[in-house]
């Protein structure tokens, strides 16, 4: 091995000096046969002949020499290089074409790759963060099953007899509070979290210190640590701040520790303590971390954790089968709901390069036809098929690695562009996105690729076995073959292109379809404010009453304001209060579960509900009048069908007392609470002043109906708030903006296909436009002689459109059936629209259809003013 | 057996292991060499020879280095190696022992097989 080193390197350093001595050899070996000739009585020069012809190929041998030595692989390459740089220059429009289409299927792949890795593949920032995994053991099915958790008293009898983790922590996450005291109020994500929390995940605060045990304990819970973040910007990086107290939720906690830069799981910026204790009534169901101790495989974890669950008490009406015991990686916390639509991306751009691929490798066809002679040249000077086609690999691979180059500049672009329309707040860990250099390995060897699958077809075909017989006939007769392949190639572009519109097709149906569902409710010159009341100053539903009463008040006399209400959830936001209630003299159907909004009189003006019967909410319906409810259409159609609903009653006690009871007084449409994709559910509404209970009331949206446009409105909310409580955080948004949030992730999964397919569709029809030309091209002189004997243009025409329509049927019949197979993949993201959705299937053949025969008309005008007597000269 | 042989696929690096065992050789030196012992029963092509050599040196089985001609010229000569030695003796064992399994295959009769 190590002699073969060093004869390698010998020779690569001293290549001229072996080439010199080679020559020695060779001729010394030459003169010495010779020189034996001539003592056995041959004249000299006849024997220098004789010796030559006996010797056989001299630069053959030479060659096979090389070879020998092992420098020849690298050699060679570096030659193929350069000569593939000169032949690429000498070509600058051929080049600019080429690098552009692979720059453009490459960029794109970069860029979808930057944020699959930064979101799905790169580990969490901490250390050996691969023994990290999520315990989790959710009921199987039902929404709950994408959020791993395990619920307190699970947790505290598999703390008891875990043995696979060597430190295991609960938390709790998607809580905001207020904070206040530094600079304006402001929401901040928060997590409560175990002691242990920090000692898992192996990150100590950067200043202060983690949480001691037991400080999670009622009484000795009033400590915090901060995100590095939100120390620099809201308390100016202040170095005294440990000991110091903030305020949250109107709470004073003193800070203990700031996190080190960069640190925010789960997303948050402010971490309490957290003790998990079993309470009868409640029992949350809560992520956990562990990290496994060394030498125990998440298999092993996993089975334990199944043993655990089999020995589990069941609860009433529980089966085993209703638990899913998992031990999963703990990026899933974060990543599992974006991990599908990624890897879709991820599909569909790998579809726009091989397009790109298939038209590169078609511009190379084209051009191989003119090298037939220099191939036939070099084959015959004794170059073996395998160099050659080494030779023509080494400029496709140059062509792609340029374009890959390219590619990187592309989707450094593209990336701002994607991280900015991507629907915000969707898509996590988006601070991992970015160019590395796992990126660029990845781009690199997606190059290489590339340029071998392109530029295989064309380099065979050009060292084929025609190359070598082609000496000394005109080129155009060999190239014959080529058109198959080419064919071949427009046809599967067209199939892919045609498998990506329909992709992009059935996304946008399904986003309008969603856009044009009715909510219920009429959302547009609707503004709305948020609150979420600390209980630190607002303790009593009286206290929370006192600060709707007055914020409605002062909203209504807004100028422009035709309407102003509260409620505690609003429609399509982030909660809801789903609940069981009882029905006077009557059963409720079982599983009949109905949301239950507070809202204040004047709400269904201000949100545009038409009350169907009945009356709406009085600031009479208060505490001390009798109780009242309004239903929504779907209740009464179910509690009471056929029958008015006005004057019957219910109550949302499970053993009402006489005065629980509310006399139903309205009824109101149905509108759609937790997405426009969801059903409507059925609602029945109370007078926020009737509630006592302050969990109700704490979180509220006030909503304003106005006559102006809605934004300029948005002052004087603000400027009510500050009036009202200028401790709370100003929370404002027009109702179609809230909308639009939630429609954000299928529009832009919408709209990044479609980029995608207009992409594929521009290249594809720049193929066709490409080939078709082409064809036109070597056909003139057949053209030419068609004309000649007699042919009208129009029957060029139609030469050319059959074979347009040739192209155009077979790749419609090969996509469609691809379409038909893997539109399937889309089924999660649809709504209202079958995969195999007929109208969009047709749409988008007629679209590729007219693409490509608007792509013919050039090549066809071309075709239809050959000149006969020019066309019969043209050789 | 007056005509020449072509050259078993393989043998020509053996030959020219044992050629040069017996002293260091040029290329010419080698072909010559290997005609005389084979006395002149065995073809080899003068265009395959160099590309053999630069293999085995390549290999480490044999080495070179110049020095000068019965005539008086600068010629490339060629050694064996110790690990060119030991490769021989392996390479003529099994050449050995696979001619005498070959012979015997040929020499079997109906009655024993």
């Amino acid at each position: 091995m190590w002699s073969r080193i060093r004869s390698w390197l010998r020779s690569m350093l001293r290549r001229a000096r072996m080439e010199r001595e080679m020559d020695a050899e060779l001729r010394f070996h030459i003169e010495a046969f010779a020189e034996d000739l001539v003592r056995r009585g041959v004249a000299r020069e006849e024997a220098l002949r004789r010796a030559r012809i006996e010797f056989g190929g001299v630069e053959r041998a030479k060659e096979e020499c090389r070879d020998a030595r092992g420098i020849s692989f690298l050699e060679s390459l570096l030659q193929d290089l350069r000569f593939g740089l000169r032949m690429l220059r000498k070509n600058p429009g051929f080049t600019a074409v080429a690098v552009l289409t692979l720059g453009l299927g490459i960029g794109a792949n970069t860029a979808v790759f930057t944020v699959v890795n930064g979101v799905l593949l790169r580990p969490m920032p901490f250390p050996e963060a691969n023994r990290l995994f999520l315990v989790s053991l959710t009921p199987r099915g039902g929404p709950f099953e994408w959020q791993p958790g395990v619920a307190d008293h699970d947790y505290l009898a598999f703390l008891g007899q875990d043995r696979a983790f060597e430190q295991i922590a609960s938390f709790s996450r998607g809580s905001t509070v207020n904070l206040t005291g530094a600079g304006d109020p402001a929401q901040i994500p928060v997590a409560y979290v175990t002691t242990d929390f920090f000692s898992t995940l192996r990150t100590n605060p950067e200043i202060g210190r983690g949480f001691l045990a037991g400080e999670g304990e009622p009484g000795n819970d009033n400590v915090a640590i901060l995100a590095n973040e939100l120390w620099k910007e809201r308390f100016g990086s202040d170095s005294e701040i440990l000991g110091k107290a903030i305020r949250l939720d109107g709470v004073s906690r003193t800070v203990v520790g700031i996190m080190p830069p960069g640190f925010a799981f789960p997303g948050v910026s402010v971490w309490m303590p957290l003790s998990v204790r079993i309470n009868e009534h409640n029992s949350f169901t809560r992520p956990v971390v562990g990290r496994l101790k060394p030498r125990v495989t998440p298999q092993q974890a996993q089975a334990e954790l199944e043993t655990f669950a089999e020995r589990l008490p069941l609860g009433p009406g529980e089966s085993k089968r209703d638990r899913l015991p998992q031990i999963l990686p703990l990026k899933d916390l974060l990543v599992a709901n974006i991990r599908p639509s990624l890897l879709l991306f991820a599909g569909a751009v790998a579809f726009v390069l091989l397009i790109a691929c298939a038209n590169v490798a078609n511009l190379f066809l084209a051009r191989a036809t003119g090298r037939v002679q220099e191939m036939a040249v070099r084959s015959t000077l004794g170059a073996d098929r395998c160099r050659l086609v080494r030779q023509l690999l080494a400029e496709s691979t140059l062509i792609s690695l340029i374009g890959g180059g390219a590619g990187i500049l592309l989707a450094f672009w593209s990336l701002q562009a994607l991280t900015a329309l991507a629907p915000a707040g969707k898509v996590p860990r988006m601070e991992m996105i970015r160019i590395d250099p796992w990126v660029l390995a990845f781009t690199f060897g997606l190059s290489v690729i590339t340029g071998v699958v392109f530029g295989l077809a064309p380099a065979f075909h050009a060292t084929g076995d025609g190359a070598r017989e082609s000496l000394g006939q005109a080129a155009r007769n060999v190239i014959g073959g080529h058109e198959g392949i080419r064919s071949a190639l427009t046809i599967s572009e067209m199939a892919l292109a045609l498998i990506l519109l329909t992709g992009a097709g059935l996304m946008l149906k399904s986003f309008l379809r969603l856009q044009a569902v009715n909510p219920g409710f009429s959302p547009h010159s609707v503004m709305t404010l948020t609150v979420d009341l600390p209980d630190s100053r607002y303790r009593t539903a009286n206290q929370l009453q006192g600060f709707d009463r007055q914020t409605l008040a002062e909203l209504s006399r807004l100028p422009g304001v035709l309407a102003a209400g509260a409620v505690n959830w609003i429609p399509l936001g982030q909660g809801l209060a789903m609940g069981t209630f009882q029905v006077e003299g009557g059963l409720r159907p079982p599983g009949f579960m109905v949301d239950k909004p507070c809202v204040s009189p004047g709400y269904f003006r201000a949100m545009g509900m038409p009350l169907v019967r009945g009356r709406e909410f009085a600031g009479s319906d208060n505490a001390t009048a009798p109780g009242v409810a309004i239903v929504s259409q779907s209740v009464a159609r179910t509690l009471w069908p056929g029958q008015d609903p006005i004057g019957k009653r219910i109550s949302m006690e499970d053993n009402p007392k006489p005065e629980d009871w509310l006399t139903v007084v309205g009824a109101v449409d149905d509108v759609k609470q937790q997405g426009l994709a969801k059903n409507s559910e059925p609602a029945i509404y109370q007078s926020y002043l009737q509630v006592a209970s302050p969990g109700f009331l704490s979180h509220m949206t006030f909503v304003v109906r106005t006559a102006l446009s809605p934004e300029s409105v948005t002052a004087g909310m603000r400027a009510v708030l500050r009036n009202v409580d200028n401790n709370q955080p100003v929370s404002i948004a027009s109702m179609d903006s809230l909308m639009a949030t939630t429609t954000a992730e299928p529009r832009f999964q919408a709209r990044l296909l479609a980029t995608f397919a207009l992409v594929a569709l521009a290249l594809t029809i720049v193929g066709i436009y490409g080939v078709l030309a082409y064809s036109v091209a070597q056909r003139t002189r057949e053209i030419g002689v068609r004309m000649a004997l007699g042919a009208q243009s129009v029957d060029v025409l139609l030469m050319l459109l059959k074979q347009a329509l040739l192209f155009i049927a077979a790749g419609i019949v090969l996509g469609g059936a691809g379409a038909l197979a893997l539109t399937r993949v889309l089924t999660r993201f649809l709504f209202q629209v079958k995969p195999g959705d007929l109208p969009t299937f047709a749409a988008v053949a007629l679209v590729l259809t007219f693409s490509a025969l608007g792509a013919c008309y050039l090549p066809a005008r071309r075709a239809m003013r050959v000149d006969p007597m020019v066309a019969l000269r043209y050789e | 057996m007056d005509k020449q042989m072509d050259l078993l696929q393989g043998t020509l690096d053996m030959l020219i292991l044992k050629a040069v065992s017996l002293g260091p050789l040029h290329g010419y030196g080698i072909l010559l060499r290997i005609q005389q012992i084979s006395k002149d029963r065995l073809e080899i092509q003068q265009g395959s020879l160099y590309p053999a050599l630069y293999r085995l040196e390549h290999q480490g089985w044999i080495a070179s280095e110049w020095g000068e001609s019965e005539n008086k010229r600068k010629a490339k000569y060629y050694r064996l190696t110790a690990a060119g030695k030991r490769k021989l003796q392996t390479e003529a064992e099994k050449w050995n022992r696979m001619a005498d399994v070959i012979a015997g295959v040929l020499r079997s009769t109906p009655e024993e097989v």
